[in-house]
């Protein structure tokens, strides 16, 4: 089904390390991105509360992405390991949920890799794009 | 709440975000908002008028909370914090909102989603600084000494600043002796004085200083701790030795890539790399008279695409160096461009061709070809001016390559918990407004170990990094941000669960009144949000970064 | 003092609730002294039409328990709420949602099919369904709207107290009782529970959270001094509100999370799904032992959200 006309909300949050880092250097490298992402900056993705993935879908939005540092480099140790897992876990309630996989998202993103952020954020775009708007 | 009163200030930042976003229309929707009383924009808010605009603002205003819609809050949070500051309003009842770097830079097609995207971002602002309550920040002390990793002449230079403004240093260094790369070379570019008058002396004064320990065929294992009071072990030949130091320099250099397969570089006896030339030219100039010099040899191409910097320049004193021993000997340089910046590099590139050192452009899609089965008789190379292929004698053909990351820098990089580049040589935390420091406070990095470095460039960032080093040594204290954990002892049922999950080790189980509690060390704690997530109850709050602050901008997104 | 006016009603409920009330025992009897029971299907006579009677706001307390998964729990609740002064969630599936909640995970085809038509007991072979108007040989047939999405009674009307459990248990029912009685209320919206987890009055010991797996409860015997989540087995205790005396713990099950979520949480699922995934104790890389943790808590909605998942942030599957 043609879902034409339909722009994606997508909800990223982004560690203020890695992340965020490597949205700015997309930003400075003047790298041209889907205009669908909003940002929320935390300091470590290991704050993210599947509350607040929950909430984002509750309220309407039609996709959540994570971004955090590769494993290994998290700024904070292994904030990163426990993000893994509790995501992990929570895209298979998700899924018992009925809501599609590629509506959630976890990847890595390190503060050198401007452009692998924005062809995240495009691929999540599209995908979105695909899947159409969250159901309420 | 209602009686939160909002300022709002949008940056222009000249064309950058106003050549995109429509700043106006912004700042017009950012009116319209609840709680929100003030709403500017201004050409370049970081400007002194725009921060003293900020300031005047809040206390004409009587504003309770001020959001900066610009650039990104990680160069300039701490410049607007303080524009706040001075009017008496707490600085973390601040909040910046990125319209810049994640918005007019990369939407510059598409102006109208833009200024769509930046009311989205500006609302989501306002409602997390609805919710924001002021906090103090927390003063850690500083381990009153310094770890200088790598004893070369950037190690060096960085470990003798700092010895002598009365610092005590660690030099740790993994080779047996002190000098890294400069132990290698022969003269020096555009001196061309020995290399060994530079780190000879250096290698002197460090010796006998004494403020500096020197640790030599020793390795950093294992780093614990946090920022000012790191615990650093140390690894000579398998005996280990743990110390303490407040601050640390990272200056461990590179290696120049050996470009084994290339050009017969391995195979034939006659192939050598730039430095293993220097080392050549160390016992004396040799006599061959056909010396064939390419350059870029592994830089600018698909798989390696930086330039190295300085390697253009060595390939020319060495190519001046033979030509002025022999005036004979016919000296070639292949080059894909020629990185002779300034004056003195230029002059430098003048005496060469008045020497009549040969500079033949290539190209890419035209290598040079090597003639010879043991040894290189020939350099066949296309002449782009001359528009055809000429064949050169070869006695001696000598590759410039890059310097290269050292493989341990992975190590390095997660011992310390600083990011590498995309090249994996270090990141610094920003290109222009802090060149020689990581995003972590209180470790510094400075030579090739952050990219390809002159003599003189590595010893002026040692110097930078050092004096930033001694800044938390000289004060005896780092403040680190109000951004922590707090636990609220009516919620908390001592489940436990958050105890382990600190990476820290900020969080312990303790006993009152016969109950357990979770129980935070503030000073130890950095804020990353682990146990906030995780706690069941709800009993973990992270200031500055609440349940409720975020799920008000998750709400927001939405209206 | 004028004995209060007392109501007892249950909606998409098992009947515990009721039998709870019950097991107040000699109690009963002063509940008796102090209250005329004006409505409870279950144990007195009075008819709907009765209540339709009452003039508003003339139940004192109106006990409700069940959650609302039709059209005439919805009637019976607005109505019991016109009447009543003091609405009370009685028990968890008027708190929550409840077991009945779980059906969130379908629809009312997808129930009406296997009910009436799949289910291998069945003796159905003309296929008939319940119809919410249907002719029978007395005249017209009308049945409550069977609706996709069970509700809690605060998502139906406004409700003053709640009384969690599933049932809640005697002594808390005793505790409202006493409430009632004295008239000293807590305030508006308050739960009869503690504000603290589970964990706050649970006997066992509490070493290290750490765990490598999760065993269902049947697959080990477990120390019966030590925490039970400790020993891998999933106890929903840190995430849920005290007060219930750890009865379950004490019999050597692991809690399963009835009184609900605490004060500060929204979401009693997402939060223990963010506590487990949090203390275990496997490499991420491993992608065989990310597999095996979400295969060993067996059913990761049904266990995290067992008694709460009409008031869940994601309060259904999406079909």
């Amino acid at each position: 089904m043609k879902k034409s006309g339909f722009e994606p909300k997508i909800l990223a949050f982004c560690c203020n390390w890695c992340s965020y880092a490597g949205a700015d250097l997309a930003g400075t490298s003047r790298i041209q991105y889907a205009p669908n992402v909003r940002v929320i900056r935390v300091m470590c993705s290991g704050r993210i509360d599947p509350t607040f993935i929950l909430r984002a879908f509750q309220v309407g939005v039609d996709g959540v992405l994570i971004l955090g540092c590769h494993p290994g480099d998290c700024h904070y140790i292994d904030g990163n390991y426990k993000t893994a897992r509790r995501i992990h876990m929570l895209k298979k309630m998700l899924s018992q949920l009925g809501i599609e996989d590629d509506r959630l998202r976890l990847d890595w993103v390190s503060a050198a890799e401007g452009k692998r952020f924005a062809s995240i954020i495009n691929d999540m775009t599209e995908r979105i794009r695909a899947l159409g708007p969250f159901v309420r | 709440m209602s009686d939160v009163r909002i300022g709002v200030f949008i940056c222009h930042c000249g064309k950058n975000i106003a050549g995109v976003i429509n700043v106006p229309e912004v700042t017009e929707y950012a009116k319209t908002l609840p709680n929100v009383v003030y709403a500017e924009h201004n050409l370049f808010t970081c400007s002194a008028d725009g921060l003293s605009s900020i300031t005047r603002k809040i206390g004409e205003y009587k504003l309770s909370r001020v959001i900066v819609a610009a650039c990104t809050p990680r160069t300039h949070e701490p410049l607007f914090r303080t524009a706040c500051e001075a009017a008496g309003l707490n600085k973390y009842l601040f909040e910046f909102v990125n319209i810049r770097d994640q918005c007019s830079w990369v939407h510059m097609q598409e102006p109208e989603k833009a200024t769509g995207k930046a009311k989205d971002l500006v609302r989501m602002g306002i409602a997390k600084a609805r919710l924001l309550e002021p906090l103090e920040d927390v003063e850690i002390g500083v381990t009153p000494a310094c770890l200088v990793i790598g004893g070369g002449v950037a190690g060096m230079s960085a470990a003798l600043n700092l010895a002598n403004q009365g610092f005590e240093i660690y030099l740790v260094e993994r080779d047996k002796e002190l000098g890294g790369l400069l132990l290698n070379l022969n003269r020096l570019f555009t001196s061309d004085s020995k290399a060994e008058e530079v780190i000879v002396p250096l290698t002197e004064k460090v010796k006998n200083h004494q403020n500096i320990k020197v640790h030599t065929s020793t390795e950093v294992k294992g780093v614990a701790g946090f920022i000012g009071n790191f615990d650093v072990t140390l690894d000579q030949k398998g005996e280990e030795k743990k110390i303490k130091v407040g601050t640390i320099i990272v200056a461990t250099g590179a290696e120049v890539l050996k470009p084994v397969d290339q050009y017969g570089y391995g195979d034939k006896s006659n192939v050598i790399t730039q430095l293993e030339l220097e080392e050549r030219l160390n016992n004396g100039v040799g006599d061959e008279q056909n010396i064939v010099m390419i350059n870029c040899v592994g830089a600018r191409i698909p798989e390696r695409q930086y330039c190295s910097r300085i390697c253009c320049m060595v390939a020319i004193k060495n190519a001046v160096l033979i030509k002025e021993n022999d005036p004979r000997a016919k000296v070639w340089v292949l080059h894909r461009d020629l990185m002779t910046y300034g004056t003195e590099f230029e002059k430098y590139y003048q005496k060469a061709m008045e020497k009549g050192v040969r500079f033949i452009r290539y190209s890419l899609d035209k290598l040079p070809e090597i003639v010879g089965n043991n040894k290189v008789k020939a350099v066949k190379v296309y002449h782009q001016l001359m528009g055809k292929e000429i064949v050169l004698p070869c006695d001696m053909l000598v590759l410039t390559t890059p310097l290269i990351p050292h493989e341990d820098n992975q190590d390095i990089s997660r011992m310390l918990r600083v990011s590498l580049g995309e090249h994996g040589f270090f990141l610094e935390a920003h290109l222009k407004l802090q060149p020689v420091e990581f995003a972590t406070d209180s470790i510094y990095v400075c030579g090739c170990a952050r990219w390809p470095a002159s003599v003189p460039e590595t010893i002026s960032q040692a110097y930078a990094a050092s004096a930033k080093a001694a800044i938390p040594l000289r004060r005896g204290y780092i403040r680190s941000e109000g951004i922590t954990a707090s636990v609220d002892e009516d919620k908390c049922s001592g489940c436990g669960i958050c105890v382990l999950l600190c990476p820290y080790n900020a969080i312990e189980s303790q006993s009152k009144d016969g109950k357990k509690l979770a129980h935070i060390t503030t000073a130890q704690c950095k804020g990353c949000g682990t146990c906030g997530a995780a706690c069941p109850s709800g009993a973990i709050s992270m200031n500055h970064f609440r349940d409720e602050e975020i799920l008000a901008q998750v709400e927001a997104l939405v209206i | 003092m004028a004995k209060l006016k007392l109501a007892c009603y249950w909606a998409a409920s098992c009947g515990g609730c009721d039998v709870a009330i019950l097991d107040l025992n000699e109690r009963i009897l002063q509940v008796a002294d102090l209250a005329d029971i004006v409505f409870w299907p279950i144990a007195v006579d009075f008819k709907h039409h009765d209540v339709e009677a009452m003039p508003d706001k003339s139940i004192d307390f109106c006990l409700f328990n069940g959650a609302v998964r039709n059209s005439e729990q919805e009637e019976i609740a607005r109505l019991l709420r016109d009447k009543s002064k003091i609405m009370v969630a009685f028990g968890s599936c008027a708190h929550l949602g409840g077991i009945p909640g779980l059906a969130n995970f379908g629809n009312r085809t997808q129930i009406f099919e296997r009910l009436y038509l799949e289910a291998q007991s069945n003796d159905n072979l003309d296929k008939t369904i319940p119809q919410t108007s249907s002719k029978v040989s007395e005249g017209e047939l009308e049945l409550p709207e069977f609706y996709d999405t069970v509700k809690a009674l605060n998502q139906v009307v406004e409700v003053d107290y709640y009384v969690p459990g599933c049932p809640p248990p005697v002594p808390i029912i005793s505790k409202v009782i006493d409430a009632i009685a004295s008239q000293k209320l807590p305030p508006k919206g308050s739960v009869f529970a503690s504000d603290k987890s589970l964990c706050d009055e649970c006997p066992r010991t509490k070493g290290e959270k750490r765990i490598k797996k999760l065993y269902r409860p049947h697959e080990i015997i477990p120390n019966p001094e030590q925490c039970l989540l400790e020993q891998g087995i999933l106890c929903m205790g840190p995430a849920t509100r005290g007060g219930c005396g750890a009865l379950c713990i004490k019999a050597n099950m692991p809690c399963r999370g009835c009184f609900g979520p605490l004060p500060s949480v929204s979401d009693q699922g997402a939060k223990m799904l963010s506590a487990l995934a949090s203390i275990y104790d496997i490499d991420i890389k491993d992608e065989v032992a990310m597999a095996q943790m979400v295969e060993e808590v067996v059913d990761i909605a049904g266990s995290f959200y067992r008694f709460c998942l009409p008031t869940a942030l994601i309060n259904r599957r999406r079909m």
